[in-house]
């Protein structure tokens, strides 16, 4: 006769685990989340980390993406960029049915692309294909916050205000296709194709001139190479950046309780003696 | 000859040109993995929570927990010497956590319990890296170990009947004496001064001569009184409670739950729920140039695995632990890289049957174990335990078990320049 096993609460076996717990309440304060509006704080709340760059965000001791971008750390939580940026913007660019030839018919597919941005200077691109639309733009918009990157904006000439333009010309390059940025004066606006002019609103940046050569009907090149040139924004040297740089420490380096406690001992006390150990 | 020619003639067909058109009309993709449409097992998620009495975490009590000492089912046979040190560094392994999974059938497997242990180093995590690839060589020496004991519902330790928690529950008899350090492993070495406060190893004796031993070790030579920690831990231990050494973890009960329990949360975006039927395209219409911008910013492997991990513990984003032993589970793995195969899993090494995949630890569990964010503290992406599937019988009281460890890739972590 199979026998029911062990005592108490255990795993394994199915209807056990709801039985016990029904009196704490828990299953029923978790389950009941449906519809209902919540605020953006209830959901940064609830995020547990799982990565060790997530648990020093929530510890508070990152407080900008910037610190993330100085060392290259890959950012693999979405939740993090949440919470490091404010009024991060989604918009659904598009989306397309892909199908799939089965022995049953066509099985189609959403493929859902978003573009989010804060439109003051970070920018991100996500793509993702699912069965319902739904669940294909909620996994668009997460590697789309993953993807974020930092965009560097400056002055076509007098510097009054904020930056409005690229500070200096730039080109990226991507496949045959080449875009150039060249600062604009303010009010020219973006003159650009449609979806790069997306993507630089989104970025923040309000008058550039761009120019651009090669194949770019091919969309994605296209695109690509106005991120690749966003991304060098920040990687042209200009006279700002003369001066020495000084390297910091990583944040993983940065928290450790032994740069805390260098100060303190200079002379380590002599060994002592242990008494021995018998068994 | 005519024959031959007519019968080849009437074989041939016309057939209409359907690949074109299709093509035309809706883009056909490569068949691509399909991990969407995988059947959801019906998996028991472990939660963490603070226990309302720390007596109910008692091993006469049969609990899940997490952190602090483990409440050993067998309290006399507890793993040997060898077994409960780190393969690399020889420290004593630290408790991670024990959960309490019988198996329904069979008499043997009443009580079972499931322990996990681990160097709290990540150096030697790194280094146990290469040795879970390379298992076929006897057994390795791991950082990360499992033992998995037990016990007929009649046994010389535990009454027969369900525990009636209401405080009145005694185990049946006292264990060996633990050590007075990490209270874990089995005090089997004496101090040599005061005879009476035993260890598990000399690092854990160096380690508590320097934090207060010295000064007591001559007051209790004088004193009659014991310090006693039994492996079922009726005497109070206080002093790992509070957790001033760093032997232990904090200590939290582990709560289950059924997965399915969970509803998909409805996300409220800004424009998508009424943009939507705007911007979806009709079939007979495919944006070629579109079309190459989604692969080229479309993830590869790694980010899906990790997106559709991601997904699927957001249901339940407060999950520790993962648990499902049937025969088509398959653990939720982060990434893409470093899952085992069939071949990677060694057999069960007492009865060289198969192993099977049991349950998996996840990383949330270090958020509450508060463990540090430096270079060489713990990080993991998922734990994945292989038990033995018929769960055989032996000798040996603790019965080691098969952990997979997976974790992040390293990043590269230089020193960045200081920008204005």
């Amino acid at each position: 006769m199979a026998e029911r096993g062990g005592f108490g609460r255990g795993f394994g076996g199915r209807g056990d685990g709801e039985g016990g717990r029904g009196g704490r309440g828990r299953g029923g304060g978790r389950g009941d989340r449906r519809g209902g509006r919540r605020g953006n704080k209830s959901e940064e709340e609830k995020w547990v980390p799982v990565t060790k760059l997530g648990r020093l965000v929530k510890s508070g001791n990152i407080t900008s993406l910037e610190q993330i971008y100085l060392h290259s750390l890959p950012v693999k939580e979405h939740q993090i960029v949440d919470a490091l940026t404010k009024d991060l913007k989604d918009e659904v660019m598009k989306i397309t049915p892909v199908q799939k030839q089965t022995r049953a018919g066509q099985r189609t597919r959403f493929k859902a692309f978003v573009v989010v941005g804060d439109g003051n200077g970070h920018v991100g691109l996500g793509v993702k294909c699912a069965k319902e639309v739904a669940t294909a733009i909620r996994g668009a918009i997460i590697l789309a916050k993953l993807s974020v990157i930092p965009v560097r904006r400056g002055y076509w000439g007098n510097k009054i205000g904020l930056p409005h333009t690229v500070p200096c010309k730039v080109t990226g390059k991507c496949g045959s296709v080449t875009v150039r940025m060249v600062p604009a004066p303010r009010g020219a606006g973006i003159v650009a194709a449609r979806v790069p002019k997306k993507v630089l609103q989104f970025a923040g940046i309000e008058d550039v001139f761009t120019s651009s050569r090669g194949s770019t009907k091919i969309l994605g090149n296209f695109v690509k190479a106005t991120f690749d040139c966003l991304m060098k924004t920040y990687g042209f040297l200009t006279p700002d950046f003369w001066m020495e740089t000084r390297f910091s420490n990583s944040p993983y380096q940065q928290y450790t309780d032994l740069l805390s406690k260098q100060a303190t001992k200079a002379i380590l006390p002599p060994t002592e003696e242990i008494p021995p150990v018998e068994v | 000859m005519d024959s031959d020619l007519a019968k080849s003639l009437r074989s041939v067909t016309i057939s209409p040109l359907e690949g074109e058109e299709e093509e035309e009309e809706v883009h056909i993709e490569e068949v691509e993995e399909d991990e969407e449409e995988d059947e959801e097992d019906s998996v028991q998620l472990g939660f963490v929570e603070k226990p309302k009495n720390p007596r109910l975490l008692l091993s006469h009590l049969f609990p899940n927990k997490a952190g602090g000492l483990p409440a050993w089912l067998d309290p006399v046979n507890l793993p040997p010497d060898n077994s409960r040190l780190c393969g690399f560094c020889g420290d004593p392994l630290q408790f991670l956590l024990q959960i309490y999974a019988s198996i329904d059938g069979k008499e043997s497997t009443f009580h079972r319990t499931l322990y996990v242990f681990m160097c709290p180093s990540m150096a030697c995590l790194l280094r146990d890296q290469h040795e879970q690839w390379r298992h076929k060589e006897g057994s390795p020496s791991r950082s990360v170990k499992v033992f998995r004991c037990q016990l007929a519902r009649s046994n010389p330790y535990y009454s027969s009947e369900p525990p009636k928690l209401d405080g009145t529950d005694r185990p049946l008899c006292t264990g060996v004496p633990l050590c007075c350090w990490c209270g874990t492993w089995k005090g089997g070495k004496l101090c040599g001064s005061c005879k009476k406060t035993r260890y598990c190893s000399e690092k854990h004796q160096a380690m508590h001569w320097k934090s207060g031993h010295k000064s007591e070790c001559y007051k209790l030579i004088a004193s009659d009184s014991t310090i006693v920690n039994n492996g079922n831990g009726v005497q109070d231990l206080t002093v790992f409670k509070n957790g001033l050494n760093n032997a232990t973890w904090p200590e939290y009960e582990i709560v289950i739950e059924e997965e399915s329990g969970f509803e998909w949360e409805k996300s409220e975006g800004n424009s998508s729920s009424t943009g939507t039927s705007a911007i979806v395209t009709k079939y007979n219409k495919t944006d070629e140039a579109l079309q190459s911008v989604m692969d080229q910013f479309e993830a590869d492997a790694d980010k899906k695995s990790w997106a559709s991990f991601e997904e699927r513990i957001s249901r339940a984003p407060e999950q520790v632990l993962r648990y499902c032993r049937d025969a088509t589970a398959k653990p939720l793995w982060p990434l893409c890289s470093g899952r085992p195969s069939k071949t990677e899993i060694p057999p069960c090494r007492y009865c060289k049957g198969p192993l099977c995949y049991e349950f998996q630890i996840m990383p949330q569990l270090l958020y509450y174990f508060g463990v540090k964010n430096d270079s060489n503290s713990l990080d993991w992406g998922t734990i994945a335990v292989f038990t033995c599937l018929a769960s055989c019988e032996s000798s040996i009281s603790y019965k080691e078990e098969f952990a997979w460890v997976q974790i992040y890739p390293a990043t590269s972590i230089r020193p960045g320049r200081l920008t204005m």
